[in-house]
């Protein structure tokens, strides 16, 4: 039998839900509330950089961009089929599981060039 | 000749059922959590090339379009955040010889962690802008 990719998937799909229902809502509200309050901006980049010179720090970074992409990806995926919106599987899967991949690489090469 | 049965559903099967339009709601939190977090990887990649694009990121976020997805993102991540937490005890069935955890608790266990990591992000971030903070 052909191996499935279901574990792989479903696992980056539940953390990365996992993850957006522990700070999803607060992450959101942090961003609103930076660029609106924020006075000034070099000072919140020397803040952040130094923050991230840590590879934990850059780490977390990565995990909070490339869990919820796997999640939504997971979530669009699945959500086409229930939409009656059908298509070769290689074609959507490698859209949404390969756009999610080739992003979190995007962002990985940026955070870890830093 | 062979004739198969072929399983009829109506395109918009989802639409006659409250629990099934709730379902598809929840499903549909996931469009506006992926755009929202293609606009934290544009303000990493801003964050990388520098202080001058980084700014030039924040006052972007601060434009109509951008706060409106922040809007439809924030309702779409609380709403994922109940129905996701509501689901854990389902999911995460701790009941075996060795180790037997009630679903309520962890369920509470999983709403305290919520709650707690929201909050604690939200005060982490007014603790940083803080005058004294610096930025």
């Amino acid at each position: 039998m052909r191996r499935s990719h279901e574990p792989i998937s479903w696992s980056l799909f539940g953390a990365g839900g996992m993850l957006l229902a522990f700070i999803g809502p607060g992450l959101i509200v942090s961003t609103l509330l930076l660029a609106w309050l924020v006075q000034d901006p070099q000072a919140l980049h020397a803040t952040l950089s130094s923050g991230l010179q840590h590879p934990l720090a850059r780490l977390a970074a990565l995990a909070v961009i490339a869990l919820p992409l796997y999640h939504t990806a997971h979530r669009l995926y699945h959500g086409l089929h229930d939409l009656h919106i059908t298509g070769p599987t290689w074609l959507l899967g490698g859209f949404f599981y390969g756009g999610a991949t080739a992003l979190s690489a995007l962002c990985a090469l940026w955070l870890f060039s830093l | 000749m062979r004739k198969p049965w072929q399983p009829q559903q109506p395109r918009d099967w989802w639409l006659h059922n409250p629990a099934y339009r709730r379902y598809m709601l929840r499903e549909a939190t996931a469009l506006p959590l992926m755009l929202y977090t293609l606009l934290l990887l544009a303000g990493i990649f801003q964050f990388s090339r520098g202080e001058v694009a980084f700014a030039a990121w924040l006052s972007w976020m601060q434009t109509p379009a951008a706060l409106l997805l922040q809007g439809i993102a924030l309702a779409a991540a609380l709403l994922h955040a109940v129905t996701w937490v509501a689901l854990v005890p389902k999911i995460l069935v701790i009941d075996s010889d060795r180790l037997r955890i009630d679903p309520r608790q962890v369920l509470r266990a999983h709403q305290l962690g919520a709650l707690a990591g929201n909050l604690g992000l939200v005060v982490a971030t007014l603790w940083l802008l803080w005058p004294a903070g610096g930025a």
